[in-house]
């Protein structure tokens, strides 16, 4: 079981580093175009995506850290774990409350039936356990709402195939963060709000890549 | 910045031929005084030059410096449109 656990971090952190990756070069992006530009609102857009990969990388630096150094099952390294997990869902929180300022027009366990679950569901549900915080996602779903609500608003005005993909993006995070608020209830959609999460950077990078093309 | 990208356009607009002062002014929506303190902003970062100075004739062209500068411009101006934020 300690096995499958960590081949699921393991994969949990891969994407992690990816998503990561992606909100670095849209960092790199916004803070060019804040500097050509002088655009406040683009400073903004630019601290977020920092803070939110910095937060990424701290998480993958911090839970393979603990997990090489204390395993899953020290005391220690759970209360270390549970820190890098509020201090994640912390840093999201304020990534999105920033996301909304840019875009703006202008621990509780639950009782299971373990008779149905196997080995990689008791993996999954221990995953859950550790890796989130269940009050922080609901706020981060909260404010993502209304990233969202404002990249509708952008596209319907603009109709361009840009905002198209930042829309997709931003709903493909909130959608992620809606999965991991299930986590407790059903440990499979652990996996499937990291690979949401992931699926949403790439719509981010897709709208990078096509805005870079000029004709 | 979006009206010196407003005024590379209008120059861009007409190629080879380059662009006078009057078609770059109705495209910029400029006032004279406005424009001519742009056009040597412009002139001095390298972005256009200038012929025939100090003549009626004036006619302003992009240098290469002012078409990479007008590529990355609509780069960014993309992006910022991607996400809501007007430049």
């Amino acid at each position: 079981m300690q096995n499958e656990l960590l081949q699921l971090i393991r994969l949990d952190l891969i994407f992690e580093v990816f998503s990561g990756i992606i909100a670095l070069i849209v960092t790199i992006y916004a803070t060019k175009a804040y500097n050509l530009t002088g655009q406040k609102k683009l400073s903004d857009l630019s601290t977020g995506f920092l803070v939110l990969s910095a937060g990424m990388f701290g998480r993958v630096i911090g839970t393979w850290y603990f997990i090489v150094q204390f395993g899953l099952t020290d005391p220690s390294g759970e209360l270390l774990f549970s820190i890098v997990t509020i201090a994640y869902g912390a840093s999201r929180i304020m990534a999105y409350i920033l996301f909304v300022v840019a875009t703006r027009p202008a621990r509780h366990r639950e009782t299971m039936d373990n008779g149905i679950l196997n080995g990689n569901g008791i993996s999954l549900l221990l995953a859950a356990t550790i890796l989130v915080d269940p009050n922080l996602e609901v706020i981060a779903i909260l404010v993502l709402v209304v990233v969202v609500i404002q990249a509708i608003i952008n596209y319907m005005s603009t109709r361009s195939e840009f905002a198209f993909f930042v829309l997709l993006g931003f709903f493909l995070l909130l959608l992620s963060h809606i999965l991991v608020a299930q986590t407790l209830q059903n440990p499979g959609m652990y996996l499937s709000s990291q690979l949401t999460q992931l699926l949403g950077f790439l719509s981010l990078l897709v709208m990078l890549i096509r805005a870079g093309r000029v004709e | 910045m979006r009206i010196l990208a407003d005024m590379m356009r209008a120059i861009q607009s007409e190629g080879e031929e380059g662009a006078g002062p009057t078609k770059i002014l109705y495209t910029a929506n400029l006032s004279h005084d406005r424009l001519t303190q742009y056009l040597e902003e412009l002139v001095e970062k390298e972005l256009i030059r200038e012929a025939n100075p100090g003549s009626e004739n004036r006619i302003y062209y992009l240098t290469e410096k002012g078409r990479e500068f007008l590529r990355e411009f609509v780069r960014i101006e993309r992006f910022s449109q991607a996400f809501g934020i007007e430049i």
